[in-house]
């Protein structure tokens, strides 16, 4: 009973200190704000005469200058000391390992956090110890790709300093005050990340465990804050904000961290991190199923394979809506922006992008009809998959189709024109919002199709039920396309309207059809087991794809928002004066980013190696839950 | 069943036998036309149409005893749509378009031949009896394909680095990126916001909607709106200034960009690329009349870096019209072509 109380009394001590950590930052960053709001007014106290304003360069309100202009560098040792190496390509090495780390660190505590609960409310004991068992495994391996994450972050900032102290010393002097804020953030971001690690075994039952759950709530809120302050500064370095025409600081910190691309671009890398993450935990499960010698083993990992793809996919979903609703911003902060990204000088780059999401998705299909293959009586399903390939591809043909295209001057003669009639309409945002969504809904009906595979609804209703999702379904094609056409006769301001009701047609799938198909399937007839592991190897190698995917897509696209900059370190307000300040070729772009990916897949392959040592050393016991041919994993899907 | 079968087997045979008669010039290209304005749709469609023949031709070989090994469907769908992506679509589609398609095309029918145990073994299965080579024929062939094979790479290793005479491929921005703000006749205009001073109202306010309302209907060629003629003598606001803009065009652009301005003017096949089709929804659709304006005063001659190669050779009309004439003849662009500017609010 003592024990039991003093167990309670640890973990409740626990999460006061988190929450104590937590509020740390924002204890200390309150004298800080204040200090740097009146400081002008200190200014002004010590006489009228040097008191002068700037009107902020986007908010367009009067501040009270209390920074110095950005520096105009020059090319030379002072501004931009340097290796005998392109010093821009040392610092995008850097930071893509820092990001990439640094993204996984944050996902993986989100899924931690998402399959403890569900090991919570699961009422199946033997489910709840698995789901546990495998949040844990999670959380092993994200602490060690955590130092990593500090070690490079470390890098990133000598790199900084080394390379380029004329423009981070600026960067510096404007974020100064929020700066210690995020390095204490980091510090409780690692204090509750070891208590939430380390009191795992101490808080396994009952109101303890809800107290650790707590714990990764905390845990999350600290990552996500860090992140939008890691943001904040990117965000400042595209659309600047809270600084004059000088970029001389004018007192208000939320101007300058809230910036015109600042929301769009905290939506973006949640969900990205998150759909990351699952992409690179279902490539360790693939590669630990090829790998596994045993039916224990390889159950296990289809499972947990199944699962991450799963978590990721749902991030996936909605994070081409939020790209759209990022682009959107960044037109409308600056056409010129704008279109350099979608139909300038980084076009192509975008088709790239667009052929990367269009791999993602089939790459998920794919898997998603490779698992029909371990539920008997999925069979029925299998033989119409060739119809869902031929909808899948059509959209995705359209939604690569470039607007820029690369021909030879003799192929430019022979189309009679830079605009050719059928790839000229595939090749604009109308069309490829109706392919990306024709995409999505695709994806939908194949997870509705797995979700039923082994299954035969009892429900009374379940022939209407059935017609009725085919209608819904069939009318949100229509409804997709429609809207697609439609898009060509109506006036650009509409047009990009029209992406919200194609968008709601797309999530009315995902919600209803998912909410509905729960329905028809409660208490279904089950026509067999879901034989975990029994699954093809090739659908382990689609879970590979679907990470490189990811990886390759993450590096492109941030790419493409630091060289939307073009030759400015902030845009319009510091320019960039070292002799890299060009635009990579697209090739060069493609190698560099393919050297990235490969580098972080042997790095992070490493952390896994020392992750399996742990497991190796663990009590027989922790493996007490894996999963074999009997168990169901009722709540899995 | 056998009905609905029959009716896609006969679309498939007739699909097929129509290409197969436009690749080898037997039968005119242009016997079931491609609609321009349709055509996207069209070709989606047709492609729908292809696939529900290609299915009820399966079939009905099946049901007759003379199956089409899964191999050689997956093999021959492929090939089918790599020739009609070359011979069907007219303007031909450039080799880097149809790389892209028939790359995608290929990933299609591996997941469609893999998508299950049964249909992937059925598709392996004449690789693998070539492999195991348990038959004299077998082994002849195996044979054959370790010559092949090595000759076929060979040959395509040859012919990507042999020296070719052939212009360059460019990678041409359609759209290059524009500044700020441009200074035109001395007056500087700021992209973002400048606005074009004619798209008023009978009251002579600015008013897009008004504008927007007037402008032609697309649809089967394009229509005049009832009470929308420029041309009337007693058109006001907007459609004067249209009038007069249209006027400034005939007298000035049209002899490139032609009189439908779709680039097909009386001199435009002078030029390589010809000058830009405004009909297209790529272009003018796309953008804001800023941009057009800065495009018209500046010409190919002022195009940024990132408009490499600046292949243009629009004159800067800066040097021969006003200001007020580049608007106008920006406000008749996008009334004929009946798209609406770029617009953000």
């Amino acid at each position: 009973m003592g024990l039991v109380a003093g167990k309670k009394l640890f973990s409740i001590m626990a999460l006061c200190a988190m929450i104590g950590l937590l509020l740390l930052p924002i204890a200390v960053s309150l004298p800080t704000l204040a200090m740097g709001a009146d400081a002008p007014d200190a200014v002004k106290k010590d006489g009228e005469a040097k008191v002068e304003k700037g009107r902020d360069v986007y908010y367009k309100t009067e501040g009270i200058v209390a920074g110095a202009p950005a520096p105009k560098t020059v090319d030379g040792p002072r501004d931009y000391p340097r290796y005998n190496f392109e010093s821009r390509v040392l610092l995008w090495f850097a930071n893509q390992q820092h990001l990439y780390y640094g993204s996984f660190v944050l996902a993986v505590p989100i899924f931690c956090m998402v399959i403890e609960f569900m090991g919570v409310v699961t009422k199946d004991k033997a489910m709840a110890k698995r789901y546990d068992q495998l949040a844990y495994d999670f959380i092993k391996i994200s602490l060690t790709a955590y130092s990593l994450t500090a070690i490079l972050g470390g890098i990133l900032i000598f790199t900084f300093l080394t390379l380029y102290p004329a423009f981070f010393g600026y960067l510096s002097s404007i974020f100064r005050p929020v700066m210690h804020i995020y390095a204490l953030m980091f510090v409780a971001e690692s204090g509750t990340l070891y208590i939430y690690y380390y009191g795992w075994d101490k808080m396994r039952e009952g109101f303890l465990k809800w107290i650790h759950l707590s714990m990764s709530v905390i845990l999350n809120v600290i990552g996500t804050l860090l992140m939008f302050l890691a943001n904040s500064w990117i965000g400042f370095m595209m659309s600047p904000a809270g600084v004059d025409e000088q970029g001389r600081y004018l007192g208000n910190i939320w101007h300058v961290i809230h910036t015109a691309l600042w929301n769009p671009l905290n939506v973006h890398r949640i969900l990205g991190n998150m759909a990351f993450g699952g992409g690179v935990v279902a490539a360790y499960a693939a590669y630990k199923f090829l790998a596994s010698k045993t039916d224990e083993d390889r159950a296990h990992y289809d499972w947990m394979g199944y699962i991450a793809m799963a978590l990721g996919v749902a991030f996936l979903i909605p994070l081409p809506f939020a790209g759209y609703w990022l682009m959107r911003e960044v037109y409308a902060y600056r056409q010129q922006m704008g279109i350099t990204l979608m139909g300038g000088l980084l076009a192509w780059l975008f088709i790239i992008q667009a052929t990367m999401i269009g791999i993602l998705f089939l790459s998920t299909n794919y898997y998603l009809w490779q698992a029909l293959g371990r539920m008997r009586g999925a069979e029925k399903y299998q033989r119409y998959i060739k119809y869902l390939v031929f909808v899948l591809c059509c959209g995705y043909l359209v939604f690569i189709t470039p607007h820029t295209i690369v021909m030879t001057p003799a192929e430019l003669k022979a189309m009679g024109g830079q605009q050719h009639p059928v790839l000229g309409n595939y090749g604009v945002m109308s069309a490829k919002n109706g392919g990306i969504n024709v995409i999505i809904t695709t994806t939908i009906l194949s997870f509705v199709w797995y979700m039923r595979g082994n299954k035969v609804s009892t429900v009374s209703w379940s022939k209407f039920g059935n017609i009725f999702m085919g209608c819904f379904f069939g009318c949100a094609y229509v409804n997709i396309v429609g809207l697609a056409v439609l898009g060509y006769y109506i006036p650009a301001n509409v047009r990009v309207g029209l992406s919200v009701p194609q968008v709601a047609t797309t999530l009315s799938c995902l919600f209803f059809m998912f909410a509905l198909n729960s329905f028809m399937m409660k208490g279904a007839k089950q026509m067999g087991p879901i034989e975990w592991g029994k699954i093809s190897a090739r659908s382990q190698y689609a879970l590979i794809m679907l990470a490189t995917a990811f990886t390759w897509m993450m590096g492109l696209m941030g790419y493409i928002r630091s060289s939307v900059r073009l030759f400015w370190h902030v845009n319009e307000i510091m320019r960039d004066n070292s002799p890299w300040a060009y635009t990579h070729t697209v090739g060069f772009a493609a190698n560099m980013i393919s050297f990235n990916v490969l580098f972080f897949w042997i790095s992070i392959l490493f952390v896994f190696w020392l992750g399996s040592l742990g497991i190796k050393k663990a009590p027989v016991e922790a493996k007490a839950g894996v999963p074999g041919g009997a168990a169901q994993p009722a709540g899995s899907h | 069943m056998k009905a609905l079968m029959s009716v896609a087997a006969l679309i498939g045979a007739v699909g097929i036998l129509l290409l197969a008669g436009m690749i080898v010039d037997i039968i005119p290209s242009n016997t079931v036309r491609l609609v321009e304005g349709y055509m996207p749709m069209q070709v989606l469609f047709e492609l729908t149409l292809f696939v529900a023949g290609f299915t009820g031709l399966s079939y009905m070989l099946g049901s007759m005893g003379m199956a089409v090994p899964r191999f050689w469907q997956g093999i021959l769908f492929w090939s089918f749509i790599l020739l009609y992506l070359k011979y069907r679509v007219y303007p031909p589609i450039p080799f880097s378009v149809r790389a892209m398609y028939g790359t995608v095309s290929l990933i299609a029918v591996f997941m469609w031949v893999s998508a299950n145990e049964e249909d992937w073994k059925k598709f392996k299965q004449p690789i693998m009896n070539i492999l195991d080579a348990q038959t004299g024929a077998n082994k002849l062939l195996r044979y054959a394909y370790l010559v092949l094979l090595p000759i076929l790479i060979g040959g395509f290793s040859y012919n990507a680095m042999v020296p070719k005479s052939e212009e360059p491929i460019e990678l041409r921005t359609v759209h290059p990126a524009p500044p700020a703000s441009t200074k035109v006749h001395g007056k500087t205009y700021t992209l973002q916001t400048s606005q074009n001073p004619y798209r008023v109202n009978l009251e002579g306010k600015f008013d897009q909607e008004y504008s927007n309302a007037n402008i032609v209907e697309q649809g089967m060629g394009r229509l005049m709106k009832p009470n929308a003629n420029p041309w009337d003598k007693d058109a006001q606001g907007y459609l004067k200034y249209v009038r007069e803009g249209g006027e400034i065009f005939f007298q000035n652009c049209h002899f490139c960009h032609g009189d439908n301005l779709n680039g097909r003017g009386l001199h435009a096949f002078a030029f390589n690329p010809i000058p830009a089709n405004f009909t297209d929804p790529g272009t003018i659709a796309q953008l804001q009349e800023t941009f057009i304006f800065w495009r018209v005063s500046k010409g190919g001659i002022g195009l940024p870096n990132e408009g490499f190669p600046w292949a243009s050779v629009m004159p800067p009309w800066e040097q021969h019209l006003t200001v007020d004439e580049i608007w106008k003849v920006i406000l008749f662009e996008y009334w004929h072509t009946g798209y609406y500017p770029r617009t953000w609010d």
